[in-house]
């Protein structure tokens, strides 16, 4: 492909997105933004054990503000962050976080990435008064920090029934082994699955939670075997999730297998081959759903990097686009309590992973989730059924 | 357990074995040469297994090639790391070049992840698809070729240091070195064959272990070298055939708890085992009954260095300083990042003591930092304690739970007790994880009420410093008089000549139960402040990581030593702190420091007391 009908095309995705996604008012006259940027402060994993993740948010952020800037950014002024790497450490993040609080400059910050990272740093942060957006912290008490902790990461009381719906009345599981990343996230999120299943008539046959660092599922899937389950569903991240269907069949189970949303990566084909072969899984993050956000997301994501989105590249980008949202209500001359002040008042955000995000005033987190069924289907992705589901909102 | 179960686990077992013992084999033979635990070893796992990546992904070779560049590869880099990284350290005290290990394992990771990007690959077998049906169970042609591989690598060696002449005389270097190099061996030369061969053997185990999970990441490391010591040491270190059997049967144990108990507590019991063993045969099943204390009969690891000593007025002037400065209105930063470092410094205080003055390494004391952070938590939330009486309990049950754990490594000596303690920091976190009904498990402790001191909230940052440095001053005081009494005399003879020790009648168990229970307060303290701070803490808020951190501080500092354990703690919180402009490569460059600092002043920047 010539490069210039890449960027062509780069730009025509990046205004027809600007149309679909940021429809503010001063945005269609206001060409290009200048002037000292409105900074975000973020706390996050470039290095370390979590240091995939923090490339993945960086490819998510740079799209975003491109768009953003594209448009004239935020009242005229260039949207810019300062990535600072935590390692995912609490105490490295506490140290930012004083940082980027007493940068007069931040006016919110986002991240970290691990639940004992980000948690640590909220008392600073909320104490400073400088929104927290924690966007990948699904702890459930996260954002009991304060009234400047904010996350849109999917709540699970949200998108575990949806994956319950999936296992049992799609594909009919009776009894269930559950295996869980054990951590805050697998284990939260295996309890509020566990007691939707079984709300679906579902029994659990075995729950086994497994450490972020286990390679060998071997012992583990003969204990799960000897039960005897009519379907397994994963809580698993991409990697774990490959690992564990790579040795699912080597002990002799040949049960259907779903996994919840996290799997959902091209690199979870890359790495589990064709041991994934028929997964089901659910993902609110699906880069061939039709939906407008998605679409124009995907297509200048494929532009500007040559490869395809995941979720976390998604989860990126949206934060910002929640955070330029609250900055842009917030009015240029905002300081950060207005600022947090205007989480409380934007409404239908368009967003790639809610379709349109409204955060909730009480637990300050966004309302229900869009998901779309999928099967792994000869090494590729497939949609299992035309509409995305929704999560109804309590 | 139905008998195809078993036999499944079984073969499970051995199978988990088999990778644990590609693993070990190169560590047992790098033990026995230079009587060195190498940190590296996981790191140049990887390092192999990125190798065999990128020739398959970029060359396109087959298998045998792939195989043989991997072996050539890894094999010069173990050569690599005895020349640059170890050689220079020959005389220095004998941690210098296990924290060397450590330091280059770091720089290798770095490496990697910035060469090859931090996110996990796929590396395809290169093998044939089919699988042996056995029982109800498959073994897979890879299955066959890593038991295949290890067998004969492990048939190779026993020949080469049976029947070669290289082979006799890395017997003889692991005998007696300076017997050795008087009959004429070139020591030097052994060191790096056997580095060499160590090397290949652990990349060679890397590209396996890839290829049998599909899945390498630069972040693979460390949990390789864990579970190799773990091999090592249950078949007695130095031991390649004891290394083997260690391997197969921490495999076993490990696959035989998850069909007792379940996945969460495999670790647990692989951690469980290597204590039981090192209580039950100190030197591992397959060691010497009796091993002669290493002539002449001085401190395993401290060696004799001048320390400089900071003059009291730089000390006071150094302490004024520390106390006025949130009167001059510094960034938060700089305060939160000092704040770090005192902290840190109480838990460095707590194992220069340990590991400095009483000469008993500690691998684990991340774990006596997690007691004091969930005690003075669970003290505060669940029976209401105020935080300062929390914070106070807290670091008494440190202290008394921490010894307690640790009682048993006491009969052990050397590189032994470090590799308990690491045990023992493991099973701390783990016990953290499993016990749910006390420590909420995976879920972790929030809400934690933030520090107060005599009934008044003192979460502002100045606060928080003050009131962490003060504890710091008083620990530091409180040790700095045990040293210079006679009980911390009594201390040094024992870390110095244990036998002479006990021929005056001191108990050394005695003596290291006092100094683990002064240290374990100090830690414990230290734990429950940053609980405080933090206010949520779960099992890997104090991972091993930290104890490695720890332990580096007052090395390099000067073991032994207080105010090296508080330089130390400060150098080494401020470091990536100050390296953060560098982004990406904040590490790197964090790495090589660490390296130059040991090479050119082994015995730590203030010197061992």
């Amino acid at each position: 492909m010539p490069p210039l009908f890449t960027r062509h095309r780069f730009l025509r995705h990046a205004v027809a997105l600007s149309a679909a996604l940021l429809a503010a008012p001063l945005a269609a006259w206001a060409a290009t933004a200048s002037g000292e940027p409105v900074w975000f402060g973020v706390s996050g994993p470039l290095t370390g054990q979590n240091a995939q993740y923090g490339a993945q948010w960086k490819a998510g952020f740079d799209l975003a503000i491109d768009h953003i800037n594209a448009q004239g950014g935020i009242h005229g002024r260039p949207l810019a962050y300062n990535f600072e790497d935590s390692q995912s450490d609490p105490r490295q993040s506490v140290a930012i976080a004083q940082k980027l609080v007493n940068d007069k400059r931040v006016l919110i910050e986002l991240g970290d990435f691990s639940s004992p990272a980000s948690m640590a740093a909220s008392p600073i942060y909320q104490r400073a008064g400088l929104v927290q957006l924690g966007f990948t912290n699904s702890h459930p008490d996260f954002t009991k920090g304060g009234d400047y902790i904010w996350s849109p990461s999917i709540s699970q009381a949200d998108a575990q029934p949806l994956l319950a719906d999936l296992a049992v009345k799609t594909l009919g599981f009776k009894r269930i082994a559950v295996l869980f990343l054990n951590t805050d996230w697998g284990r939260t999120s295996k309890d509020v699955l566990v007691k939707a299943a079984q709300e679906r008539g579902a029994q659990l046959a075995i729950a086994e939670g497994y450490q972020p660092d286990e390679k060998d599922f071997r012992s583990t899937l003969v204990r799960v075997r000897d039960t005897n389950p009519d379907g397994l569903v994963l809580i698993s991240y991409y990697p774990d999730g490959a690992l564990i269907a790579g040795q699912v069949r080597s002990v002799g189970l040949k049960q259907p297998i779903a996994a919840v949303g996290s799997v959902y990566s091209p690199k979870f084909i890359e790495l589990g081959g064709a041991a994934v072969n028929g997964i089901h899984t659910n993902t609110a993050f699906y880069p061939d759903e039709p939906r407008a956000e998605v679409q124009a997301f995907v297509k200048t994501f494929r532009a500007k990097y040559s490869k395809e989105p995941d979720a976390f590249n998604a989860y990126a980008y949206d934060a910002v686009v929640y955070a330029a949202a609250a900055l842009r209500q917030a009015g240029p001359k905002a300081d950060r309590k207005a600022v947090r002040d205007a989480f409380y008042k934007i409404k239908d955000v368009p967003s790639v992973i809610f379709g349109k995000a409204t955060f909730d005033a009480q637990t300050r987190r966004v309302i229900g989730v869009k998901s779309v069924n999928l099967v792994v289907k000869d090494g590729k992705w497939a949609q299992i059924d035309e509409k995305a589901a929704v999560a109804s909102s309590k | 357990m139905s008998f195809t179960s078993f036999f499944d686990h079984t073969v499970n077992g051995l199978i988990i074995g088999n990778i644990y013992a590609l693993l070990a084999v190169g560590l047992a033979l790098i033990f026995g040469v230079s009587q060195l635990i190498n940190f590296a070893h996981g790191s140049v796992y990887t390092v192999g297994a990125y190798i065999g990546w990128a020739s398959i992904t970029y060359l396109h070779t087959p298998l045998p090639i792939t195989i043989a560049l991997v072996v050539l590869g890894s094999g010069a880099l173990g050569m690599l790391i005895e020349r640059v990284g170890l050689r220079p350290l020959q005389g220095a005290a004998r941690i210098a070049p296990l924290l060397a290990t450590i330091g280059i394992s770091f720089v290798l990771d770095i490496l990697v992840q910035l060469v090859f990007s931090p996110d996990p690959r796929a590396l395809p077998t290169q093998l044939p698809e089919w699988r042996l049906q056995i029982g109800t169970g498959t073994i897979g042609a890879l299955d066959l070729l890593i038991a295949g591989i290890g067998i004969t690598s492990a048939a190779v060696l026993f020949g080469f240091l049976r029947f070669t002449k290289l082979g006799w005389a890395v017997r003889a270097t692991a005998q007696d070195r300076d017997a050795a190099q008087q009959m004429g061996v070139d020591v030097n030369r052994v060191n790096q064959t056997v580095f060499a061969i160590a090397a290949a053997l652990g990349g060679l185990s890397g590209l396996l272990v890839g290829m049998y999970y599909n899945n390498i990441s630069p972040a693979m490391s460390f949990q390789a070298t864990l579970k190799g010591v773990v091999a090592t040491v249950v078949g007695g270190v130095g031991n390649v055939p004891g290394a083997i059997v260690g391997s197969l049967l921490l495999g076993l144990i490990e696959s035989y708890g998850v069909a007792i108990l379940g996945t969460p507590y495999r670790n647990l019991f692989a951690f469980a085992l290597l204590l039981v063993i090192l209580v039950w045969k100190p030197n591992g099943l397959f060691g010497r009954k009796r091993v002669l204390p290493p002539e002449p009969l001085t401190g395993t690891f401290i060696a004799p260095s001048k320390p400089w000593r900071v003059p009291p007025r730089v000390l006071l002037a150094l302490f004024a300083a520390a106390v006025l400065l949130p009167l001059f209105n510094p960034s938060p930063y700089v305060l939160q990042t000092l704040t770090n470092a005192w902290l840190y410094g109480a838990l460095a205080l707590s194992l220069t003591l340990v590991a400095g003055t009483i000469g008993q390494i500690s691998l684990g004391h991340a774990g006596l930092l997690a007691i004091g952070a969930y005690a003075s938590s669970l003290l505060v939330l669940d029976l209401h304690l105020s935080v300062g009486t929390g914070i106070v309990v807290a670091g008494v049950l440190t202290s008394l739970i921490g010894t307690a754990l640790i009682f048993p490594a006491f009969r052990l000596r050397g590189h032994y007790v470090s590799i308990a303690t690491l045990g023992i920091g493991e099973i701390v976190a783990l016990t953290i994880l499993n016990w749910e009904s006390l420590t909420r498990g995976p879920i972790g402790v929030s809400g934690i009420p933030p520090l107060s001191l005599f009934g008044r909230d003192a979460s502002s940052n100045e606060a928080i410093y003050w009131a962490s440095f003060g504890a710091l001053v008083l620990l530091a005081l409180l040790q700095w008089r045990l040293l210079r009494s006679h009980l911390g005399r009594t201390f040094r003879a024992v870390r110095e000549d244990e036998v002479a020790a006990r021929a005056y009648g001191v108990s050394p168990d005695r003596y290291k139960a006092l100094a683990f229970g002064f240290g374990g307060f100090a830690a414990g303290v230290s734990g429950a402040f940053t609980a405080h701070m933090y206010s949520y803490i779960n099992h890997e808020t104090f991972g091993s990581q930290i104890s490695i951190l720890a332990l580096t501080m007052v090395i390099l500092g000067g073991l032994g030593n207080i105010s090296g354990a508080l330089l130390g703690a400060v150098a080494l919180v401020s470091l990536p702190e100050l390296f953060r402009v560098t982004a990406e490569y904040r590490m790197l460059i964090y790495g090589v420091a660490l390296l130059l600092l040991i090479r050119f002043r082994p015995q730590g920047l203030l010197g061992t007391v």
